[in-house]
């Protein structure tokens, strides 16, 4: 290896191993900045306004109670978590 | 959906063969299904609403998607005329009721977990991309698979597979058991990830953890989807325990299309964020 050739090879493996120090960093800066990105807004989250009862009966006792109506969502189907949104 | 804010919602699932069907969703059945009306003029759609008075009888009930479409205004404008012509039908106004503040599914009181958001980014049906929010309770054992590193080390996705098994899409039909009609679940989580120490921010030590993570349902073609993972998690200033952590996942699922006969790449998201914050 010539003197040149050895002085280029420091250079880069300085660079490389700064780069490498930094990439954490700049990664963890990433991962928040695409978290934010990807969170859905409020507006997206809207239905998590609404006055969920875990369960038809539920609903209806608190209906009851609080002398308010219900909204039933029904589906017709053996699986559907319609507060999550899995189904 | 100030509108609605009156209302306490909820929801029921079932068939019509079932044993025990509440009595409000056996009237809107019968009426959706009576032999005098059919199922023609109210739609056919495998969703209803309906509208319960504080007594729980049915006032109003209406198909979740109408036949022809929901008309101009769209299925917001649609669903919000019935949901009208149902108070209408009410006896007595519902009381004046203040809109709720956003209240995401969450763990328990004394609980650790995460929190979920799952999008399918479907250009075709946008109903899709509205998100899943689903929060999984964390044990000891779980937490431990994420503590805090000394070195890089390795570990594999299945060791998180608690809570990455909530990233598949919602409502994905052709995904289902043909005789008990359940979505399949994921069955499978693997991949090998990667996490790593970083410098401390904030005095707190950090960590990333990354990888390719691979998941397979429950049923019997071996059907998978794949993305990446990025995860950047906070420990407490002394031990190992995982403090916060806040991270994403985005992938592809291929979506059989019946009509073209073709898998349709689509995108799906995840973000997660531990609880409590």
């Amino acid at each position: 290896m010539t003197q040149g050739a050895a002085h280029l090879f420091a250079s880069a493996a300085l660079a490389w191993a700064t780069l490498a120090a930094a990439a954490p960093e700049d990664e963890a800066e990433r991962i928040l900045e695409r978290y934010e990105e990807l969170r859905p807004t409020e507006t997206d989250l809207v239905m998590y306004r609404l006055d969920w009862a875990a369960s038809l009966d539920d609903a209806l006792k608190r209906s009851k109670k609080e002398e308010r109506p219900v909204l039933l969502v029904i589906i017709h189907a053996r699986y559907g978590d319609i507060a999550s949104g899995h189904c | 959906m100030g509108e609605l804010a009156p209302f306490i919602v909820t929801s029921w699932y079932g068939h019509r063969d079932d044993d025990g069907i509440p009595a409000p969703v056996r009237a809107v059945w019968s009426e959706k299904f009576g032999s005098r009306r059919g199922p023609g003029p109210r739609g056919q759609s495998n969703v209803d609403l309906a509208v319960l008075d504080p007594k729980g009888r049915v006032v109003h009930s209406f198909d979740g998607f109408p036949r022809g479409g929901p008309g101009r205004g769209g299925l917001g404008a649609y669903t919000l005329g019935e949901v009208r012509e149902g108070v209408e039908r009410l006896k007595a106004s519902p009381p004046e009721t203040e809109t709720r503040p956003l209240t995401l599914p969450d763990v328990g009181e004394k609980e650790r977990g995460v929190r979920i958001f799952v999008r399918l980014m479907d250009d075709r049906m946008r109903a899709y991309q509205a998100p899943v929010v689903e929060a999984v309770s964390l044990n000891t054992k779980d937490l431990s698979a994420l503590a805090r590193p000394k070195k890089t080390r390795e570990l594999d996705a299945s060791e998180l597979e608690t809570w990455l098994s909530e990233v598949y899409p919602p409502g994905v039909m052709e995904r289902t058991d043909p005789k008990t009609k359940e979505a399949y679940r994921v069955a499978s989580v693997s991949g090998p990830l990667i996490l790593s120490p970083i410098d401390p921010a904030d005095g707190r030590p950090r960590a990333l953890l990354s990888g390719s993570v691979r998941f397979t349902d429950e049923g019997p073609d071996n059907f998978s989807w794949e993305g990446e993972l990025d995860v950047l998690l906070t420990y407490e200033e002394r031990g190992s325990k995982v403090h916060t952590f806040r991270g994403i996942f985005e992938g592809v699922y291929p979506r059989f299309d019946k009509k073209r006969q073709e898998a349709r790449r689509i995108p799906l998201i995840a973000v997660f964020e531990s609880r409590p914050d």
